[in-house]
């Protein structure tokens, strides 16, 4: 599209300012040789005006404006008919040819407003549906037991615990011995281990397992760290179960507390904290007497369950009904677990927790098979986006 | 106690055995609508007139005579007992009983089964009652604990003494502050006769009591012992074999019966096993013993896994009369041993192994069971003999008052926590106040220690007034980001999180995988893991045989899931560790000497692009090269420029295609590579016909720290720039010839520097100032490839590579002949350079 005309610099400032009529001329210059070339200039007004509607476009009106007042065009060449005049009829001549010219701009630019106005109609009037589905781009996600296990984190870190990490693979002094876990007591059993075969002539391998708790984390953190002590260990785990609701391998974290003068009662009010935190309402907790090899006294805590509001008037199906869910395990460290990690029992005392991070995932999201979250069907995956 | 205290409601019990930390996982309620269950008295019995099968009996109620049709083979003669429901009944089914008519045969009331009554699993027959008993009476009142409630409780491997019901009795007594009622025991007087019993491994058995028992007569329990049996899911035998296990539920105390008159000599021998030695035990498995192994042998061979399961020789039938009965506190790790290297798993070997009560509790497990036997098989205790082995010592604990406080951070008054102690049979000693010398008993081989004791009190006094105490410092944070573990990469635990965030960001969906792997799927992948991956001992399935040396086969795994649930197209990542045998890392820190027998785990990211199921007309919507646009992405937003060069290899990466294939590089490192999935994997995951798979993976410990972001000042004159087409071998890679390019710029501008002093004025501002290779305007990049074409014109093998060069100088704005002779230089330089891998190269 054109948007100026460069042959008529005026034409800019004039468009649709004012436009003088042709008959006041006549009146106000009188008759005479001028008329007559006063009339041939008319005659192209009037010839413009005629033909004005054949500009139904910008392209055409443009044309129309070269073929009338281009340099070349019809108004211009009458230009010519100066030199044949009077001076008297010169000078009349000039200021008709001045108005007319003004004239026959004042038309163009009106019936360029015109078309603008039709365009504006025309794009006005256009109907998109917009509510067809547009195509999507992809959306990424988080995996819940990922994004569970940052926002733990993100608590925990706001309360002052540092966040370690641990092998996997990992020797059963760790694992268990020096969580007072001794090789021949059925405590072994709670956790059904899986073994890592010998190598084969290099490397031996003859007491490491795949780690079946995130505890081994409390003995490293204990041996590289003086008291007080404060950390959380999240990660994967291993164990030899696989039914719907266990797989044999989930993620759990780890909480551990070790100062002088600190108590169960200590323990209670983080988990407190934690809850609030978490699940962001006040949510009561329960401590119940419980074993754990590596705790003593050592209890299961429960959390009155944030869920049953989700179904009001039903069973709630995440605690069915009992209005509390078991979160995980907790207690005040095993004075012998505090000695293997070179702690001193009498001076120091430390409490630990520890629970499972998919469990958790699951329960925010109402997740009802473990089976979904480690499959990979992109399905279930992008019901995540973060 | 005097009288009797009124127990909690069904609700209120279980509440307080699971606030005791024996969690109830369950209760079931019995016997409700038993109450109209009366016994009935046989008075006659004739044929059905319609039917083979079914009988008329007539039965004396108590009050009046009725006639039921009963289909039973078993009915007794007139005057036996059976169990009669009357019309109107509501068995504990469900079932109301009515007067029916069968074929033609007015029923009124029905004579039941153990199993139409949820007492017994015997639903071939009618159930036959006592002769002794009166027709009319109740069940209910003939069967004591016929309406009963059980409790299934989670006993914790700490607890021997609560896998028996007086163990809970006793925990629930001093919660409820209530007296334990034990049924009055009398020790058993039998002669000594020392040749029953030759212990010879008292350090493995610290007890065994043998009795010898003649004229027992083998038969079915008493009913109301196949009651309880059977609602503990025990299946009753005998009544010699119900009665061992009875005890067994009721005491803890496992029991072992003998037939007497199979034992070689009739005694035995507590030792053992030798190195070969069989048994076969009940439930017919022949085990082959090691001398690590205990037996009860009679004088020729073992008739018992001691602790763990008895023979099938020596086990009591139904002819048996003469009976040996072993009362016995076996050590408990060996019988962990023994029962774990056999595979066997028993209701005794269970307890055994996390120990028994050898001292009070034995002693009236003995005598509960003499009793019994004697009640019910009628035998004749005759002689018996208690042999004595090792015992482990009762500990004396010290518990201070204090303590208690300071551990659970509140307090436990002391007449509290004396009555808590002293219901749980543990003598107390407090002439000191600040420090009780406690002795627990032996039925508690748990308590050991100070906190052990603690546990206690705080179990029975229970947790609902502890307090919460939030006056815990709250700031002992180091602040320090959390090193990834191994190799000690420069990448953080919360930059790996970014990381994730980054690839999120660019529509990938996160997969977690699990850790395993199956070797031979691995192996594909990654050949190299035939030496270094990590094999699992005992693995679940032989798919997870070993510990992923790889993400891809995991990933490829999704992908064909993927693929068959709904075919879309694909965009998956993981970040997670794989695992190896490699070169132990130095180091000398606290955990040095078990980290260096520690396998190495890596953290790697990998990236899966898929572009779904391809129908007709379609194409995929990814390409080798969309991989590497993804990991490039991923590491700007985390503020590192990368750069792609061809594979270098040797040999290329085995899970990719040969030839479509290239390596990510961040200066003089290498962290990744990207490609096309080599076609032998697509087949190998039997992925359906036009499914293209691209992979590609950042090895997360080798990438660089991530900076905060430099700014670069923004040029203040416009670039130019120049556009080349050559003429290349396809074989030469863009990457090769953009090197070229540039290492060619860059000599020039080196050059030209020793030469600036010459000239003055405007040509001094050109050679202080000379145009350079710079990223356009637009571009950002220096060298833009624009196209790689092949096709008309361009012959087999070679290709049309349209290349533009952009040029910029610091403070000036360029002109165009300088830049030209530059362009030309720069050029001419890099072809000659490259003619050493296509001698043919040209421009075009």
């Amino acid at each position: 599209m054109h948007t100026s005309v460069g042959d008529f610099p005026g034409a800019r400032c004039n468009f649709g300012v004012r436009r003088p009529r042709a008959p006041a001329l006549r009146r106000r210059y009188g008759a005479g040789v001028s008329d007559d070339a006063i009339q041939q200039l008319q005659g192209i007004d009037a010839e413009l005006a005629a033909r004005l509607d054949e500009a139904v476009d910008p392209e055409k009106l443009y044309a129309l404006q070269v073929e009338f007042l281009g340099k070349k065009g019809k108004l211009t060449a009458k230009r010519a008919l100066m030199g044949s005049l009077e001076p008297a009829g010169k000078k009349a001549f000039g200021q008709a040819f001045n108005a007319i010219k003004a004239a026959m701009e004042g038309r163009v630019a009106g019936r360029k407003e015109t078309l603008e106005a039709q365009a504006r109609l025309a794009e006005l009037s256009r109907i998109q549906d917009l509510t067809m589905l547009p195509q999507r781009g992809h959306v990424g996600s988080v995996h819940p037991i990922t994004s569970t296990r940052r926002a733990l984190e993100t608590v925990f870190r706001s309360m002052g615990f540092d966040v370690l990490d641990g092998p996997h693979v990992e020797a059963e002094q760790y694992n268990f011995d020096d969580l007072n876990i001794a090789s021949d007591h059925p405590a072994r059993d709670m956790q059904d281990t899986f073994f890592v075969a010998p190598l084969s002539g290099g490397q031996a391998a003859a007491d490491l397992v795949l780690r079946t708790h995130t505890s081994p984390v409390q003995v490293r953190a204990m041996l590289t760290r003086k008291p007080p002590i404060r950390i959380i260990a999240p990660g994967t785990v291993f164990r030899r179960d696989d039914d719907a609701t266990h797989s044999p391998t989930f993620h759990q974290i780890e909480g551990l507390c070790i100062d002088e003068g600190v108590s169960m009662a200590d323990l209670k009010a983080t988990m407190e904290r934690f809850v609030r935190a978490f699940f962001g309402a006040d949510l009561a907790i329960r401590l119940r007497p419980s074993y754990f090899p590596f705790v003593e006294p050592g209890a299961e805590f429960d959390v009155v369950c944030p869920f049953c509001e989700r179904t009001p008037g039903e069973t709630c199906s995440v605690c069915r009904g009992s209005h509390w869910i078991e979160l995980g395990g907790s207690g005040m460290v095993h004075p012998n677990v505090l000695r293997a990690g070179g702690i001193d029992p009498e001076r120091y005392t430390g409490w630990a927790f520890g629970f499972g991070i998919d469990r958790m995932a699951m329960l925010l999201h109402g997740v009802s098979h473990l089976r979904l979250m480690f499959e990979g069907d992109v399905r279930f995956l992008e019901q995540f986006p973060c | 106690m005097p009288g009797r205290t009124p127990l909690p409601d069904d609700d209120g019990l279980s509440a307080a055995i699971t606030g005791l930390g024996l969690e109830v996982e369950g209760m079931t309620r019995y016997g409700d609508g038993l109450e109209a269950i009366i016994v009935g008295e046989v008075v006659g019995r004739r044929p059905h007139p319609k039917s083979d099968k079914l009988g008329l009996v007539e039965i004396h109620d108590g009050k009046r005579n009725v006639e039921v049709v009963c289909g039973a083979s078993n009915v007794p003669d007139a005057g036996g007992r059976i169990a009669f429901a009357p019309e109107g009944t509501v068995l504990p089914g469900g079932m109301t009983i009515g007067a029916r008519t069968i074929r033609g045969v007015e029923s009124r009331g029905m004579i039941c089964s153990e199993v139409e009554l949820e007492i017994g699993s015997d639903g071939d027959g009618i159930m036959v009652l006592p002769r002794t008993w009166a027709a009319g009476d109740r069940l209910i009142d003939r069967v004591p604990g016929i309406v009963d409630t059980v409790f299934e409780v989670s006993v914790t491997p700490n607890r021997p003494d609560a896998l028996g019901h007086v163990g809970v009795a006793r925990d629930l007594a001093v919660r409820l502050r209530c007296s334990l009622a034990v049924a009055p025991l009398t020790a058993p007087t039998a002669d000594p006769d020392p040749t029953l019993v030759t212990l010879e491994a008292p350090e493995r058995c610290g007890r065994y009591f043998g009795f010898a028992f003649s004229g027992a007569k083998i038969g079915p329990s008493p009913l109301w012992m196949r009651v309880r049996l059977h609602r503990v899911g025990l299946r009753p035998i005998n009544n010699v074999v119900d009665i061992t296990n009875f005890i067994s539920m009721e005491w803890g105390q496992p029991l072992h019966a003998f037939d007497r008159a199979r034992l070689a000599e009739g005694r035995v021998v507590v030792r053992q096993a030798s190195n070969g030695e069989t048994l076969t035990v009940l439930d017919g498995t022949e085990l082959t013993l090691t001398e690590d192994d205990l037996v009860i042998a009679d004088a020729q061979r073992p008739q018992a896994l001691a602790g763990v399961m008895g023979g099938n020789d020596a086990g009591v039938q139904d002819t048996t009369t003469n009976l040996l009965l072993e009362t016995a506190w076996f050590s408990p790790a060996p019988v962990r041993r023994s029962a774990r290297r056999h595979h066997m798993t028993s209701d005794s070997a269970y307890r055994f192994e996390r120990g028994v009560d050898y001292g009070l509790g034995l002693s009236r497990a003995v005598a509960r069971a003499t009793q019994l036997i004697g009640e019910i098989t009628g035998a004749r205790l005759v002689a018996g003999h208690h042999a004595r082995g090792q015992t482990p010592a009762t500990p004396t604990i010290t518990l201070r008052p204090a303590r208690t406080q300071r551990i659970l951070g509140m307090p436990i008054p002391d007449d509290e926590a004396q009555r808590i102690l002293a219901g749980l049979e543990i003598e107390v000693d407090t002439a000191d106040p600040a420090a009780w010398v406690c002795r627990p008993p032996t039925h508690r081989p748990d308590l050991s220690i100070e906190e052990d004791l603690i546990e206690e009190l705080m179990r029975v006094h229970g947790l609902d007034d502890l307090p919460s105490r939030g006056s815990m410092p709250t700031a002992y944070g180091t602040d320090a980001p959390t090193a990834l573990l191994d190799p000690a990469g420069e990448f953080s635990r919360e930059e790996t999180d970014a990381l994730v965030d980054a690839l999120v960001a660019t529509g990938c969906n996160e997969l977690v995988g699990f850790a395993f792997a199956d070797p031979e799927a691995l192996a594909a992948v990654d050949p190299r893991s035939t030496t270094t991956a990590i094999h699992v001992k005992n693995p679940m399935r032989s798919q997870h045989g070993v510990l992923r040396t790889h993400l891809l086969p995991g990933m490829l795994d999704a992908v064909a899931l993927n693929i068959a649930r709904h075919g879309r197209p694909l965009r998956l990542f993981e970040v997670g560790r794989t695992y190896g045998w490699g070169e132990a890392p130095s180091g000398d820190g606290p955990t040095a000497a078990i980290d260096r027998r520690l396998p190495r785990e890596h953290m790697m990211a990998g990236v899966v692009l898929c572009g779904g199921l391809v129908t007709a007309g379609t194409r995929s919507m990814y390409d080798a090269r969309s991989v590497g646009g993804v990991l490039l992405d991923v590491l700007s937003r985390l503020g590192i420029e990368a750069d792609l060069r061809p594979a270098t290899a040797e040999p290329a990466e085995p899970h990719l295609h040969p030839g479509v294939q290239a390596e990510i590089w961040i200066d003089d490192r290498r962290v990744g590579s990207f490609g096309t999935v080599h076609p032998d994997l697509v087949r190998r995951w039997d992925l359906p016909d036009g499914v293209a798979v691209f992979y590609g993976e950042l090895n997360v410990a080798v990438l660089p720290k991530p900076a905060p972001a430099q700014v670069r000042r923004l040029p203040r004159f416009p670039a130019t720039s120049r556009d080349l087409s050559l003429d290349t071998a396809a074989t030469v890679p863009a990457w090769t010839v953009v090197a070229a390019l540039r290492t060619a710029a860059d000599s020039l501008t080196e050059s030209a520097a020793p030469s600036a002093s010459a000239g003055d004025g405007p040509a001094k501002a050109l050679t202080e100032d000379p145009p350079r290779l710079s990223p356009g305007d637009r571009a950002g990049t220096d060298v833009e490839v624009l196209e790689d074409y092949r096709g008309q014109g361009v012959p087999d093998g070679r290709r049309a590579l349209l290349l533009r060069l952009h040029y910029r100088a610091a403070a000036r704005s360029v002109a165009d002949n300088e830049v030209q002779a530059l362009h030309d230089e720069i050029v001419t330089r890099a072809l000659t350079a490259l003619a050493g891998s296509d001698p043919e190269i040209r421009r075009r």
